[in-house]
Formats: structure tokens, sequence, C-alpha cells
């Protein structure tokens, strides 16, 4: 080893991972410091998960390569990645909840003769690291009984005990109340001092500014840059890298958006929102824009009536968000963000899905009219242009873009007033992607309201005619969709910058 | 809850949690010996707590109860076995054909032992090798172990026993109903060995924690290094070895190989596992809360035979596990919610 702040512990080198039709990670290389919070941002598609999956061995790089300590890094599976010393700590908890703190600690480490447990220092390592990164958990305490912040500080220091020296953290407060998060970053600081590594990955700006040592930048797979934190001048400069482009937008203002309002909801309210108003007029299509985490799953599903929440919500003089049957009654769908395991019923064909949401107007006295449904199946392949041999065909054996279209003719033969769309154009191609558009512009121009729930700025901005930014559960601005958008402004608003929404 | 300023309330709660089933049990032989049998001429045996009548129950009882606990491990780590009746059936009559063909009783015991671990390991392998959903795994070898079972009954008798130039030997039913301690079997004794190694199993050993692991947070289990198939595998084994042991029982108990014998068991010791607050979902659940169950259901079994007529039996059963899911799923819903 070389002097200690020369010390790489982690490099890549032309790290290069293809999808079928897309690079998601373009040759890419950088090096991260021995005992460094090394931060990695960028928006999102721009390929930190891809990275972090080939980090830690759950996804094989296509061209490349990786070093830990001047060694060839070749990780076939996390456990892999766990023998060479990078340990991670996913967004879903991997920890048992019916065994005790301690037992956790151990799994999988256990000494034993003749399969039984023996006693070891390994049981008073653990519980020495464990004080040392959080004296508050009992060992003894049943892992059920913690909360999700102090399961993630068992997993952590799980990780620790069993000599892992890279940790990889992949949003780690997505999950955590304030008072939380600041309980983690003691928990981070203490392991930095112990010269434990780790990769932290947020969409946080702030506490990226608070935390790291050294950031790097990704935009669009491409490496942009990666510098120690004291050579970055604050947020607006890691914004400016991770935009770095004019985004694309072809937003033309629709003429048939009215002032009729036909939803106010205010101050929802539940575990993962907070106090958020707004209101949707007829004919108008809203956007609700915010990182992973920000709550826009959650605002889909309130108002829809799925999740429990408080405040009020109010669909043209009515109130609703008890239960979904109300919101379907009142003229109100929901297109699900998991289309494959909440939208569609995979094993059925085109046209038994197509019909599911209003079953009860096609039917006398329990009796089912299914000339009916096979008019409106033919119908609606033909209108949204499904590509299909038959209306008998599974949808399982349907393309991405296609499935989307039949959640889309699910709901529109529901005939409903306001579509609530929950990243309508995930894992959809390009072209279906075009088409799908011009379906939700058609839907507002014929006096249906819609609301657009993404992560995609280019979607939001190509197709809403007013936007919700929100940060962390709560709507923290508000934008009027037009040539002269602030693309920077946004980005600050949804990584927590409050500077105030500008109209 | 690990703080330790609860309520006297919780306290209960958690008291109510951990001792339930012993409740359970001391109410449920309560009642029955309240009831004065003698009016019911059904049985001459007098008090549910005669001496006679625990016996019997505790013989009747040994095959549920030497399986109750390896089925318990084996759904803590998240997986079911249906076909343990089916394995006991078989296992009856390997074991009755060995004896009534002249092998000798150690023998014969160890060979039927043998049988019920390849049983129970060829479930294993349908579930962990196959990736055969284990509902489904396990359905099939309950018909296909009970076909074998029922092929190797010749023609025309419906079990292996004395006749027809073979004589079962008189050491046969010794095991299942001869007293060697306190008036009661080999059998007996042998249950309450296998549920004793399986309690030190559970608490002490690596397979224990690995079951409850493995059936708690598979992806945790195997990112911690486990091998969650071995587990599971073995777990099969031990099952398929506590259903030869309950098929020997019984049918040293009936003095024949009955085919058919085993009939049932499944669902009895998954009611039984259920009762004892085994969660259907895996991680949770204690071998000897399961045991304690089996003793629950023998009772009723049996206290029901001597009250009611036996066509009521069924539903009195049902009702009281009944009863028992739904105060467990009430107390596991208040748990979470606080």
């Amino acid at each position: 080893m070389t002097s200690p702040q020369q010390s790489v512990v982690l490099s890549v080198e032309g790290l290069t991972r293809d999808y079928p039709g897309v690079r998601a990670v373009d040759d890419v290389s950088f090096s991260i410091q021995n005992g460094h919070v090394h931060c990695l941002i960028g928006e999102n598609g721009a390929g930190k998960s891809t990275l972090v999956k080939m980090l830690t061995g759950a996804l094989a790089p296509t061209s490349g390569a990786m070093m830990v300590n001047g060694a060839a890094y070749t990780p076939d599976s996390p456990h892999a990645a766990r023998e060479c010393g990078i340990a991670t700590l996913f967004q879903e908890l991997h920890v048992v909840d019916e065994l005790n703190v301690l037992e956790n600690l151990t799994l999988g480490m256990e000494r034993s003769r003749f399969g039984f447990l023996i006693k070891s220092d390994l049981e008073d390592r653990v519980i020495q690291t464990l004080a040392a990164i959080e004296p508050s958990i009992d060992p003894q305490a049943r892992v059920s009984s913690l909360s999700v912040a102090q399961k993630q500080i068992i997993e952590i220091a799980r990780a620790a005990s069993s000599g892992a020296n890279v940790i990889i953290m992949d949003e780690p407060t997505a999950a955590l109340s304030e008072r939380e998060v600041e309980r983690l970053f003691g928990v981070i600081r203490r392991l930095r001092e112990s010269a434990v590594t780790v990769i932290y990955i947020s969409h946080k700006l702030d506490e990226i500014l608070e935390l790291g040592d050294a950031v790097t930048v990704l935009r669009d797979g491409k490496h942009i840059a990666t510098k120690p934190l004291s050579d970055i001048a604050g947020r607006s400069e890691l914004i400016e890298m991770m935009i770095g482009r004019t985004v694309f937008q072809d937003y033309t203002p629709r003429t048939t958006v009215t002032d009729e309002t036909v939803l106010v909801a205010k101050g929802l309210t539940n575990t993962l929102l907070r106090d958020v108003s707004f209101h949707i007029n007829k004919g108008e299509i809203v956007g609700f824009y915010g990182l992973v985490g920000a709550g826009k799953t959650e605002i889909a599903r309130a108002m829809f009536g799925a999740d429990e929440v408080t405040g009020s919500i109010m669909f043209k003089g009515q109130a609703i968000g008890r239960s979904p049957k109300e919101a379907i009654a009142a003229g109100i769908a929901l297109v699900p963000e998991e289309r494959r395991t909440q939208g569609l019923f995979i094993d059925m064909t085109i046209r038994e899905n197509i019909p599911v949401m209003n079953l009860r107007h096609m039917s006398d006295k329990g009796v089912f009219r299914s000339s009916e449904a096979r008019t409106a199946a033919v119908e609606y392949v033909e209108k949204l242009n499904i590509a299909t041999d038959s209306i008998e065909k599974h949808t399982e054996k349907l393309s991405g873009g296609n499935q989307q279209k039949v959640v889309l003719a699910k709901c529109l033969f529901s005939k409903a007033d306001l579509l609530l769309l929950d990243e309508p154009t995930r894992g959809v191609d390009v072209g279906a992607k075009a088409e799908i558009y011009e379906i939700i512009k058609d839907l507002a121009d014929e006096g249906n309201s819609v609301a657009v729930f993404s992560s995609e700025l280019e979607e939001v901005l190509g197709i809403c005619d007013r936007v919700f930014l929100l940060f962390d559960g709560s709507l923290e601005g508000e934008i009027q969709n037009g040539k002269d958008v602030d693309i920077a402004h946004i980005l600050n608003v949804v990584t927590g910058g409050f500077e105030g929404a500008v109209q | 809850m690990s703080q330790p300023s609860s309520t006297s309330a919780e306290r209960i709660g958690q008291f109510l949690r951990n001792y339930y089933i012993y409740l359970v049990l001391v109410g449920v032989v309560v009642l029955l010996s309240l009831a004065n049998i003698d009016r019911f001429d059904l049985f001459e045996r007098g008090n549910f707590l005669s001496e006679r009548n625990i016996i019997n129950i505790l013989r009747i009882s040994a095959p549920l109860l030497t399986l109750a606990g390896a089925f318990t491990l084996l759904m803590v780590s998240g997986y079911i076995d249906l076909s343990v009746g089916s394995a006991m059936s078989l296992s009856a009559v390997v074991y009755a054909m060995l004896a009534i063909n002249g092998v000798p009783f150690l023998p014969a015991f160890g060979i039927t032992m043998v049988v019920g671990a390849g049983l129970g390991a060829f479930n294993g392998f349908l579930v962990v090798k196959l990736k055969i959903t284990p509902v489904i795994a396990t359905l099939i070898t309950l018909s296909l172990y009970k076909g074998i079972a029922l092929l190797l009954v010749q023609d025309g008798v419906s079990a292996i026993k004395s006749g027809g130039g073979l004589k079962m030997p008189s050491w046969f039913n010794s095991y299942g109903r001869e007293g060697v301690l306190l008036g009661l079997p080999m059998a007996f004794w042998i249950a309450v060995a296998v549920t004793i190694i399986l309690v030190v199993v559970q608490k002490r050993a690596l397979l224990g924690k690995y079951a409850a692991a493995t059936g708690g947070n598979p992806t945790a289990a195997k990112l911690s290094g486990i091998n969650t198939t071995k587990v599971v595998f073995v777990l099969y084994g031990i099952v398929g070895v506590t259903a030869a042991l309950a098929g020997i029982a019984r049918s040293s108990f009936m003095s024949l190989g009955d085919p058919l014998s085993g009939d049932g068991m499944e669902l009895t010791a998954i009611l039984v596992v259920l009762l004892g607050g085994t969660a259907f979902s895996g991680g949770e659940g204690k071998v000897l809360r399961s045991f304690i169950g089996a003793l629950i259901i023998m009772s009723l079994t049996v206290g029901m035979l001597t009250l009611v007529p036996a066509y009521y039996q069924t539903l009195v059963i049902g009702g009281t596990l009944l009863a028992a899911a739904a105060s467990n799923h009430l107390i596991s819903r208040k748990e979470s919610a606080s």
C-alpha cells in the first residue's frame, strides 16, 4: 500500500453494459479511494442502478473491468461480491424478523460442532461492532420489534463485522424519518473512521453535500465526472453536471384545457405523504414529477382510494378516496405502476382483460353479455393500434408497449372521466411511447382529465399542461408547461432545494 | 417490546402469547374431566383423568406426537409435506411385512426407518431439485406412496396380518402397547425422545436456526451464505424418518400393517402445528408447542369419543381449530400493530 490518501480500493475501467436496444452503462471509468464516502448521482435512467448491479455481482458487464485492491474483480453473485469484501445494503431489507439481533448478525457465519452451535469470539466481535456503530440496539431484541432504520443498521453491522471493506448503500434514506437519517449518517461517519469505504447512492443532493468525500456523476450511461466534494461549488454545480444538456421538449400548448375544476385534493397525509394539496381541471393533463420515492405512486393510490390517507379529495363535488370501488363508480381509473402484477390479468386474453373494470354494466341479472366484450375488444385493438393477430391472444405474449395499451384500453372502456397513469411508458419501446402519448392527448381533447405520474422529465414536459414537483412526500412546486420552463429549477426542487416555486 | 417499561396489559398479552397453548391444554383436560363420563354408558373407563384413560390416550397419540416436531421444523422453513400420512402407511406395511416374514425387531425397525428417510428424501428431491411446488410435489407422493402400500398388500386382504400360513410374531405389538415406564409403551417414549432432540435442535443447532432463516427471509438466508436447498432437503428427510417411526408405532398398536392407517395424518399434523402457533408463512414456530397441540387434539378426540356420538367429533375438532386459528390471527395482528 502506498500513502493512505492514494490507496484505491475499487476501480472500474471502460465498464459497459448493454440491454437489448439500450446501452445502460457506456464506457465508465473511475476509482474510489479507501475510507471515503463516495457518492454516485445521476438522473433517473442515468445508469446508476445498472452500475451498482455490476458492482454487487447481480449483473455481468458486457465489457470492461472492475478491480478491488488492484486485483481483478469478477463477482457472479452478491455472495461472491461479499467474499471479496464488498457488501450491499439493498433497498429491500434482508434481515430475518423471526430471529433476534445477534442471530441475524451471525447468520451464515456461525461456528458449530456436530451441527450444534458453539460459543466463539464471533459473538463478542459482532456485539462490539454493533455497539461501536449504534449502541442503542439490544443484541437480544427480536428483529421484528425494531424499526426499519434499526433493521438497516443491523444489516450495516452485519456487513461490517463480516469483514466487508466496501459497503454499497442504494438510497438508504428513502424510508427513514429525519431523525433516523441523522442516526444513519452517524453510523456512516463511524464506518469511515474505521476505514470502511461507503458507496452512497442518493437523489438527495443535500445528503451528498453533507456526507460525501467524493462524487461521481453519471448521465445517459456515461461517466461525466469524479471529483472530491471539496472541489464542488454547491448544488447548482451538481445539477448542472446531472443535466448538462438541453432537455428535448416538444410541448405545444393545448387549446382544450378548461377552467372547470373536477378534482380538489386538500392536505393529503399518510406515512409517506405530507400535506399534499392540488386541483385538476377538466380537459387537462397534469404531471406529477419527482424522483424515486418522492411520493408519486402514493398520491395516485390515495386518489384511487387504494391507500389510507387523511385529508380530503373531492371529485365533481363528491368525496372520494375511501375505496377503489368508489373511485371507479365516480369515474376514475388507475393504470398502475407495475402492469404485469397490478394492471393485467397476464394469463387471460385481450378480450377477457378489456372489460374487467365494467363487468357489472355488461351483464343482465348476473349473465354476462360476451358479444359486447368481443365488440369492445375488437374496437380497442383497432383504436389503440394494439399489435396482435387476434383478440384471443394471451396478454402474456404481447410486448411491453402492447400490454400497456391493453391496460389503457381497460381503463378507457370503463368510460372514466379522470385517468390516473402511473409510469405509463415504463418498459415501453419508443414507437409505442409516442402512440401512448397521442392516446393521452386525444383523451384530454375529448374533455377527460389525465394525471400522469412519472419519473421521466421528458415525459411530463412532453405532454403535461401543468406539472407538480414532488420531493420526499410533499408537493414543493408547480409549473405551467411552456417554452421557457427552467429545467435547472425543476431539478433543484425535486432534489430537495427549497428556493420556492416560480410560476 | 425491548423497552423494560411495558404496561401490565402488555405483560399479560406477552404471557398469553407465550403460554396460551398450555392454558388451552389445561382447559381442555379440566372440561373433559368435569364431565361425568359414567353417565354416558359408552365406555367403562370412568373419569377422564383415570390412569387407564391417560395411558390409553398417550398410547394412541404416539404416532402424532412423533411427527409433530419434525413437521413443525419443516413448516418453520416455509415448506410442507402432504405425503406424511401415506409415508406412514407405507412404513407400517413395510414394517409388518418384515416382521411377519421373520425379520427380528431391531433389523425390521432399522430398515423401516431407512425406507422412511428415503421417502422423505424423495420429497426433498422433487421440491428442491425438480423445483416442484411443495404442495403439488407432496400431493403427488401422497398418492404414490399410498399406491405402493396398497400394492404391497396381497389381493383379497385389507392389511398385512396373521393368516394364510403367516403369523405375526408375539413381540409385534409390545412396542406400541406394553408399558415399559410409568405404564407407557416404548412408542410413546420414542416420541418424547424425538421431541426432546428436536427442541434442542431448534434451540441450539445450526439446522434450527437455518430453518427459521429460510422460512423467515429466504433471500437474506441465501445472501448470508446459507445453503437453503440443503436445509430443506435435510428437513424433508427428517420428516420422512419420523413418519416411519409413526408408522411403526401405529402398526404395532394395531397388530397389523394397514395401507390406509396413515390416511388423514397430513391434515392432523398441519392442524396440530397451526394450533401450536406456527405461521403458515414460515419463520415462526416452536416444536414443543406443536407437541402440546398434539396432546390437545388427541385429548379432544378421545374425550369426544366418550361424550358425544362419533360423527360429531370431526366437527368439534374443526371448531376448536377455527377458534385457535382466529385467536392466533388476532394476537399476531395486535403484535404487528403495536
